[in-house]
């Protein structure tokens, strides 16, 4: 029944930096099938957006490299294809809106100039036949008078309108992919609410399949079917989303999920944050990457690194502790 | 020791022996007006922009109000506005009783020692060329408090209380995380032994894990010290986890203001509703079954002036009445400005 669309497999980034080589992404695998919403979570440097922008064959090379791996897209090696053929799939079968749509709207040209580019390129349209195309999709986004507000310039738009028009630009060709990078973390709560819904809805009328990163667990909980949580290059945890809120496997997922705020609970007099600060890639401990954080840690943690592995309510996580039955330890921060 | 810690300790008592409180920030129908002038010399269009107008609230010692809204309500500049960096237009803001509401920088200075704040970003709130002593020591400096000597003492003791190395002292703020830039920051207000911090989305620069050391540190030492703060973010989960009595803005304006538990578990005001169901609440299942009220369209421009209700065209319950005049912020304890509250 469920359609693979994307296969990635063991993709490696690194990054020449003046601290040395700093591999970005670090062996990561994972399948995305039609009409399906992962979400991938981590905090900044996690590898998460660089993950998504080597798939996309956008990684600025150098500095950066893509080591290894590979990303079918039904089949087809993204990694392996010339910059022709990657011109040919980019923005036609996978599309990607960005977290700032200010930034990644041309100021200088039209709304009009900016869309009716996408269906002209991709798909050999006419000006008129691409420019109806365009209002169209306005119109599903939800701008209102989209045939006059077409030929206005970015900044006519707010914020929430700008996003709008980013993700109209994204589904011109009704791509079968659409990596979503923190597209509504630049968005206040009821816009934010909005362009999720409008999101979710073309998932169910087109099919599409979305990768959506973001740091904000509730987002994750309100819209995705899978998620991986990445840490320091790596995924650490994945697993469907009830089975990872539920039953968090991975010491960073529960530091996450204890550390944050929550209004469906009792506001409690202290959060439990996770101690200590975000990993330097450039240098990682030996072992387990997060374990000068962890308060499950085990001599075993810092010798060697726990693989990704099979965990007991069907997802998959890299520890060698079962922190439901482990002792918790303070971490001193160091 | 010093007389400030004198009458705080002083307010403190007279708190536990159930005294009437006095507010510490007593801010009265406060508006900030931006003219504006647009368009060519030949087609000029004046306006105003009313970035925060009409706002009344209270702060007491040791209290935590929190300020919520969208992007463009004008909370910072109501932030501003009080501490006297964009002079307020009309209306009264007393400090501890005195009026301080457009007075000019001299007479204001003794007010800055009692009224400090921190900001969102702490890479740029920090000045890259001066080190962590010399950045919380400033301050100090400033008002003249202790010898070069003692000075340098403050500034560990500070850090320590913090939670940074006494040690990291002459490092610059490139060489630490954000957690810890804001803690520096944090760090920097406390140097003056203020008993006022407005804090402007302390941690809506932080990463998640992060953003939990620095609520706690801040709820610490506001026990510590008694301190009262004035905490504004878009984040209602953390203003509902570090406020006592939280207000809501809206193009300018505070729509709803009450204790943390009776605006949160019993909004009044249609905004206030549909700001808290858009949240997202980190349990899909919970997810799945909630009801969102979603609101159309944004938040329009404070340019416009509005007869009625400001909220009025974008509200799910507006009637034709609610166009006719301004609703008034009403209440006791529960204020609400909306003529259908409920």
């Amino acid at each position: 029944m469920s359609e693979n669309i994307l296969q990635v497999d063991e993709l490696a980034v690194e990054f020449k930096t003046d601290d040395g080589i700093v591999k970005a992404v670090d062996g990561v695998s994972f399948a995305l099938d039609r009409g399906e919403t992962l979400g991938i979570v981590g905090e900044s440097g996690s590898g998460k957006s660089v993950t998504n922008l080597a798939i996309m064959g956008l990684i600025p090379q150098p500095p950066g490299r893509v080591t290894a791996g590979r990303a079918l897209l039904k089949g087809e090696d993204l990694l392996q294809m010339s910059t022709r053929q990657l011109t040919k799939v980019r923005g036609n079968r996978i599309a990607m809106i960005f977290q700032d749509p200010m930034t990644s709207l041309n100021p200088f040209l039209s709304i009009a100039d900016q869309l009716t580019e996408v269906t002209r390129i991709h798909l050999k349209l006419s000006y008129e036949k691409s420019l109806t195309r365009a209002i169209e999709m306005l119109e599903r986004v939800g701008i209102a008078d989209p045939g006059r507000r077409v030929h206005d310039y970015p900044h006519q738009f707010s914020g929430g309108m700008r996003q709008r028009v980013m993700i109209a630009m994204a589904l011109l060709c009704k791509p079968e992919v659409l990596i979503a990078d923190e597209p509504t973390t630049a968005l206040d709560v009821t816009i934010q609410a909005q362009i999720l819904e409008l999101m979710h809805e073309l998932q169910e009328t087109e099919g599409t399949a979305i990768i959506l990163i973001t740091h904000d667990l509730g987002v994750i909980a309100s819209v995705c079917h899978r998620v991986g949580v990445m840490y320091a290059g790596k995924f650490v945890e994945k697993a469907d989303v009830d089975g990872l809120y539920e039953h968090p496997q991975h010491p960073y997922t529960l530091g996450l999920m204890e550390s944050i705020a929550r209004l469906d609970e009792e506001a409690t007099a202290r959060l439990t944050p996770i101690v200590g600060q975000p990993p330097d890639l450039a240098h990682l401990p030996p072992g387990c990457a997060f374990r000068p954080r962890c308060p499950y840690a085990v001599d075993r943690c810092a010798a060697e690194e726990p693989p990704l592995a099979d965990g007991p309510h069907g997802g998959q996580h890299a520890c060698f502790v079962d922190v439901s039955t482990a002792e918790r330890k303070e971490v001193v921060d160091g | 020791m010093d007389s400030r810690l004198e009458s705080q300790a002083m307010e403190m008592q007279a708190q536990e022996m159930g005294m009437t409180r006095t507010p510490l920030l007593s801010v009265r129908d406060l508006r900030v007006h931006f003219p504006f002038k647009r368009g060519s010399i030949f087609n000029r269009k004046h306006g105003v922009i009313r970035a925060v107008d009409g706002v009344s609230f209270d702060v007491y010692p040791g209290e935590t109000f929190g300020l919520v809204g969208e992007s463009g309500c004008g909370k910072s500049t109501l932030a501003r506005a009080i501490l006297n960096l964009i002079p307020p237009t009309s209306g009264s803001v007393r400090f501890d009783g005195t009026e301080i509401a457009g007075l000019g920088e001299g007479a204001m200075r003794p007010f800055r020692r009692d009224m400090q704040m921190i900001f969102q970003d702490p890479f740029a709130s920090l000045n890259p060329r001066m080190t962590v002593g010399a950045i919380v020591g400033e301050p100090m400096k400033i008002f003249n408090l202790h010898d070069r000597s003692r000075r340098k003492l403050e500034v560990m003791r500070l850090l320590d209380m913090v939670g940074l190395n006494p040690r990291y002292l002459n490092r610059y703020p490139h060489e630490f995380s954000g957690g810890q830039r804001q803690r520096i920051g944090v760090a920097r207000a406390l140097a003056v032994q203020p008993r006022l911090i407005i804090c402007d989305e302390p941690v809506s620069a932080l990463d998640v894990s992060i953003q939990a050391q620095v609520i706690n540190l801040l709820m610490d030492l506001q026990k510590e010290l008694n301190l009262a703060y004035v905490f504004i973010a878009h984040d209602l989960s953390v203003v509902r986890h570090i406020s006592d009595r939280v207000g809501v803005m809206y193009l300018g304006r505070i729509v709803e203001v009450a204790d943390r538990q009776s605006l949160y578990e019993n909004p009044k005001h249609p905004y206030t509703k549909a700001l808290l169901s858009a949240v997202p609440i980190p349990d899909p299942k919970l997810e799945r079954t909630r009801e969102r009220i979603m609101l159309s369209g944004e938040v329009p421009s404070p340019e416009q002036i509005y007869p009625g209700c400001p909220f009025a065209d974008r509200c799910p319950i507006a009637e034709p009445d609610c166009l006719e005049a301004p609703p008034a912020l009403e209440g006791d304890l529960h204020q609400v400005a909306c003529i259908r509250a409920g």
